[in-house]
């Protein structure tokens, strides 16, 4: 029917919209603010389209066919996602403000859970050594990630075995590489790592007892998470490394800059998005750090001391030791929105860079 | 340079394509293989109702080394020919996590689950997802009194939700060549906690290169702290922990006079207390009596050689309590509340953990939870053992039997305070009184809310 | 001149100092599992190590394939892996194009969506996951788990910042040809993120193939459960047969090794003969 229309119904329609048009014209004269502007001219866009739609009698204005096009290319990978992990996780969110053991009904407590946190003395430390690692692992890692990339991406003799053995670490089963490294780190006097300091002149009794000493076990950790994970973001970097224009080096070369001048004015700033890229990655990863800890400061037993507990390990510890679902919940939408809170700044500076 | 990136963009592009058309391909199998195993489920749904073989569903860890599940199962299956029993592996070491997992919601169909530990039977219990066996037990006319009051020590307000089919206690294993090397005569069977830390001086060896540790303690908290609840005084979760003082201070002391190794190192470098113990330089070590059926296996077949000769003798005692007072840690059979065959799973709990459970459990060394002189025998006559040597066949008679963890509506929380105060006392990072302090402390306040 | 030059050596030798002593601490932790892999358990933790060890056990590596069905987890290791890389790559590299290179209505929102889900832990809807996978009958199936890792976030977001990297008017140009959409991906992007796609399936690869609590919660029959679980089988009911455990870890690396060398070739002449220059 619709598409029998006669026309002077058409012409009914697109008086119509022109009147609504002109209307909100003249609130686009009135409005001041940027951002009222901005959805006026937003809505006239609209009525322009249908205006065009109407006239030239198609059933897709050329805007809506583009959005199904754009949604083709979504739809396999988003219907997953959305069903298999937004799904799960809308309703964990909403668990953060109800008491649910998983069995017995749930019942709805309100801000109780946040409460509660703020009186778990496992929480404060758990969120002030998640905050710890993070400063001390994000840069640490970045910078030798960057520096390992940028050595690797020369002209050396055999780049690509070192570049294997660079990403070694990553690809290695954490089960076996943590007990391995427990062994080198040994907190006895006469362990690997031990002795060298031992002998560098590093007085006995001094000398630490790594993951077993609440004084060095986070610095411990981070060292080992630091050489696992490199090689990860070395890879990342890599590839970023390849894609920056080679000519540039080329005039560079010709402008007699050296080495670090390459590297600060011409790596560095078209390094940005992968950098990016690799912050918010690396951020993402330290907030949400979980096994490293657990296979190293937990030991043979699994019990994490008060100086090496993290955000995820404490979850897991309410979620699954008591069950205390809602609260875990609650703990996971603290650290959610810490990262959120990251990713957000990091996405405005991305934008302000790309401006 | 250019071509050759070219043949190579071709030959990905033709390995991503096999790899889709194979992947593709084995994904629709998969599928294929899934509806086969539905039909299947079904088919036996419908031949089970149509008064054919009933299938009991018993989740369990490590099948394939652990001797007695087979046994237990052809047992009960050829007393009942129609029901099948099959077993689900859920991996020992996150076991009752996922057991938990399993059981969570209304979607499971386990018939029959082993609950490992108390800890766990409380957060089971805690969600609601155990049927009580009271009702059972009644009309089944259980005697309870066999278990030695082990299932009052287990009753959650009144209602008893497992029975245990095993139940393992502490003594303590000894290397025999130790004593005789260094002329000293074997423990013995009544020890008082003096007598004990004197003698595992008096072997300690600590030249460079030939140690040998008088005692070892493995890494668990329950290896020193539940010295402390032996002489039946105190209990681990009464929220008042100075009575570990002493025990904690011995150790300590032998901890830092070489006479037991250092728990730091033992937990970084996750030495494993059989491990341990088959490196012939340890002369005491206290540990549960599963350790037994391994130790006689390893030594079977060749893999133990410096700990050939061993022996067990009782836990040692404080002043004036009698000999033999040990901890327990007991594993149990439970009905889930949404299990499809109640009725039959309870006649296997029933039978595992009877006295025709206990006869099968014992043969193969492991031990039951009803004891009595036949069972202990054998037990002590299982090959391997160290029948000619009266003490060790003596060290399996208990006297009073504690819990390693009692049952608590707040079990698991009062566990994470003590295992962490455990770890910094070891460690070295608390002084054993401020450890203490903060056991009071933390766990008064769990136990309050 | 000659002073550059020899400046340039000094440099040069000095950078494959810091390279030797950097792979020589990158590597000591896998000579030392390569050596524990081949000796008797109770000599593992020996002080000080013996780097080689007197009698090689190989045995160790024949003893794992017996004691455990390590044949059909490597079989079910390879199935998930592989499915789960294919269908990451695919899915995620055809949504990034539209977020990458596409204006359309809700691209902000769906993309938040998208990155908000990347900083939440695995562990937080685990439990939700579990029950509704159980409602959909595919507990214990590797379906399951193949659902659970190919449509991941991190996929969508790498790969489109990739794309972005990849100049507008190189699509503005093949729309003006007349090219639709779906040949702008096939004929001009997907050639051109190579490296960026061979990344992914590093990553992918690695992940799946270590992952080991989503296959704990999920595989419950032995004939279907993968290789990390086998390891940790292992671990725990041999407890103290480290040498055996260190064989099996040795094992596992195979492949991941395997994948990362032949993908490495991509990296190194990907992007420089792939035309972004012109």
């Amino acid at each position: 029917m619709a598409k029998t229309i006669t026309e002077a119904q058409k012409q009914e329609k697109i008086a119509a919209l022109h009147e609504k048009r002109d209307a909100l014209s003249l609130l686009l004269r009135d409005a001041k603010r940027t951002h009222e502007r901005d959805s006026l001219i937003a809505k006239i866009e609209t009525i322009d389209e249908k205006i065009k739609k109407v006239r030239t009698g198609e059933i897709l204005t050329r805007q809506e066919k583009r959005n199904l096009v754009a949604y083709s290319f979504i739809a396999p990978n988003f219907i997953g996602f959305a069903i298999f992990t937004l799904g799960p996780i809308i309703f964990a969110f909403v668990l953060a403000f109800m008491r649910w053991d998983g069995n017995s009904p749930m019942k709805f407590v309100g801000l109780k859970n946040f409460i509660d946190m703020i009186g778990n003395a496992r929480f404060h430390s758990s969120f002030v050594n998640t905050i710890v690692y993070c400063i001390a692992t994000v840069p640490l890692t970045l910078a030798s990630a960057l520096g390992l990339a940028v050595v690797l991406n020369q002209k050396i003799k055999g780049r690509n075995f070192f570049r294997t053995v660079g990403f070694f670490p990553y690809v290695a089963s954490l089960v076996a590489v943590a007990a391995v490294w427990n062994m080198l780190f040994s907190p006895q006097k006469s362990g690997p790592v031990n002795m060298i300091l031992y002998n560098l002149g590093v007085h006995a009794k001094s000398l630490p007892k790594w993951s077993a000493d609440p004084h060095w076990v986070m610095f411990t950790i981070v060292l080992f998470s630091v050489w696992k994970n490199m090689g990860y973001y070395m890879v990342i970097y890599l590839a970023g490394l390849q894609g920056i224009n080679a000519e540039l080096y080329e005039a560079a070369g010709l402008d007699g800059c050296n080495s670090w001048q390459r590297f600060r004015y011409i790596t560095w700033p078209q390094l940005q998005p992968t950098t990016f890229f690799v912050t918010i990655i690396l951020t993402i990863n330290c907030f949400k750090v979980y096994d490293i800890v657990y296979m190293l400061a937990g030991g043979s037993n699994g019990i994490v001391s008060s100086q090496a507990m993290v955000l995820v390990y404490h979850i897991y510890e309410e979620a699954f030791r008591n069950w205390n679902l809602g609260y875990s919940s609650a703990v996971a939408m603290v650290l959610f929105l810490m990262v959120l809170a990251i990713t957000l700044v990091q996405f405005r500076g991305e934008k302000k860079y790309a401006n | 340079m250019k071509k050759r990136a070219l043949s190579l963009a071709i030959a990905c592009t033709m390995a991503v394509t096999a790899l889709a058309g194979c992947s593709g391909g084995s994904k629709e199998t998969t599928a294929a293989t899934t509806e086969g195993t539905k039909a299947e489920t079904k088919a036996a749904e419908t031949t089970a109702s149509a008064g054919g073989q009933t299938t009991l569903k018993w989740s369990v860890w490590d099948i394939s080394s652990t001797t007695y599940y087979q046994p237990l199962i052809d047992a009960f299956e050829k007393a009942h020919p129609d029901v099948k029993i099959e077993m689900v592996d859920l991996g020992s070491t996150d076991y009752q996590t996922v057991l938990a997992t399993e059981l969570t919601g209304s979607g499971s169909d386990f018939d029959v689950v082993t609950v490992k530990d108390v800890p766990g039977y409380m957060t089971l219990v805690n969600k609601g997802v155990l049927e009580p066996l009271d009702s059972y037990i009644d009309s089944s006319k259980v005697d309870l009194a066999q278990y030695k009051g082990l299932t009052d020590q287990i009753k959650v307000e009144n209602k008893l939700y497992e029975l245990p089919f095993r139940n393992d206690f502490w003594v303590m294993f000894y290397n025999k060549d130790i004593f005789d090397k260094a002329g000293v005569a074997y423990p013995t069977n009544d020890m008082t906690f003096e007598q004990y830390d004197k003698l595992a001086r008096s072997l300690t060896v600590d030249t460079p290169g030939q140690e040998v540790y008088g005692a070892h303690y493995h890494t668990w908290r329950s290896a020193v702290q539940l010295f402390g609840v032996l002489d039946g005084k105190n209990t681990i979760v009464d929220g008042k922990y100075d009575f570990l003082k002493p025990y904690y201070d011995m150790v300590l002391k032998e901890q830092e006079d070489g006479v037991c190794q250092d728990y730091a190192t033992l937990k970084t470098s996750g030495l494993h207390y059989s491990g341990a113990f088959a490196q012939g330089n340890i002369a005491m070590m206290n540990m549960g009596t599963w350790f037994i059926s391994t130790l006689m296996d390893k030594i079977r077949t060749g893999e133990y050689t410096d700990c050939k000769n061993w022996g067990i003798v009782k836990y040692p005692h404080a002043e004036g309590v009698e000999p033999g007072s040990t901890l327990a840690t007991i594993t149990s059979l439970a009905i889930p509340a949404n299990a499809p065959h109640k009725d039959l799973a309870w006649e296997f709990i029933n039978f595992a953990s009877g006295k025709d459970g206990a006869e099968i459990l014992a043969s193969t060394g492991t031990i039951p939870a009803v004891m009595n002189s036949t069972v202990a025998d054998l037990v002590s006559s299982a090959d391997g053992f160290p029948k000619a040597d009266g003490t060790s066949v003596e060290a399996l008679n208990t006297a009073k039997l504690y819990l390693e963890m009692p049952v608590n509506a707040k079990s698991s929380e009062i566990e994470t305070v003590l295992n962490e105060a455990h770890d910094a006392i070891m460690t070295g990072s608390m002084t054993a009184d401020d450890g203490i302090a903060q056991m009071n402390e933390k766990i008064s306040a769990i136990l309050g809310k | 001149m000659k002073v550059k030059s020899t400046n340039n050596k000094i440099s040069r030798s000095l950078l494959y100092v810091v390279l030797l002593i950097l792979t020589a601490a990158m590597l000591v932790p896998f000579a030392w599992m390569l050596s524990a892999s081949l000796k008797l358990d109770k000599d593992v933790f020996i002080f000080p190590i013996r780097w080689i060890p007197q009698n090689p056990r190989w045995m160790n590596y024949i003893d794992i394939w017996t004691k455990i069905p390590l044949m059909t987890f490597v079989g079910n290791t390879v199935k998930i892996t592989l499915i789960v890389t294919f269908l990451q790559i695919l899915t995620s590299s055809f949504a990034a194009y539209a977020f990458a290179k596409l204006k359309f209505k809700y691209k902000d929102t769906l993309f938040m969506a998208y990155i908000a889900t990347i900083a939440v832990p695995w562990q937080v809807y685990m439990v939700p996951q579990f029950m509704m996978m159980r409602n959909f009958g595919l507990n214990d199936s590797h379906l399951a788990i193949i659902f659970l890792q190919a449509f991941s976030a991190f996929g969508v977001f790498m790969m489109r910042q990739f794309y972005q990297g990849i100049p507008d008017e190189l699509c503005e140009a093949a729309r003006i040809d007349g090219m639709s959409e779906y040949q702008i991906y096939s004929k001009i992007m997907l050639p051109l993120s190579k490296p960026a796609l061979s990344t992914l399936t590093i990553f992918t690869f690695v992940n799946t193939w270590n992952d080991f609590l989503g296959p704990l919660i999920y595989l419950k029959t032995e004939s279907k459960k993968t290789l990390q679980l086998g390891l940790k089988m292992f671990i725990s009911q041999y407890s103290s047969e480290y040498g055996l455990i260190m064989a099996a870890s040795v094992l596992s690396l195979i492949p991941v090794l395997i994948v990362f060398l032949s993908l490495q070739k991509y990296f190194v002449e990907g992007i420089a003969a792939t035309g972004v220059k012109g």
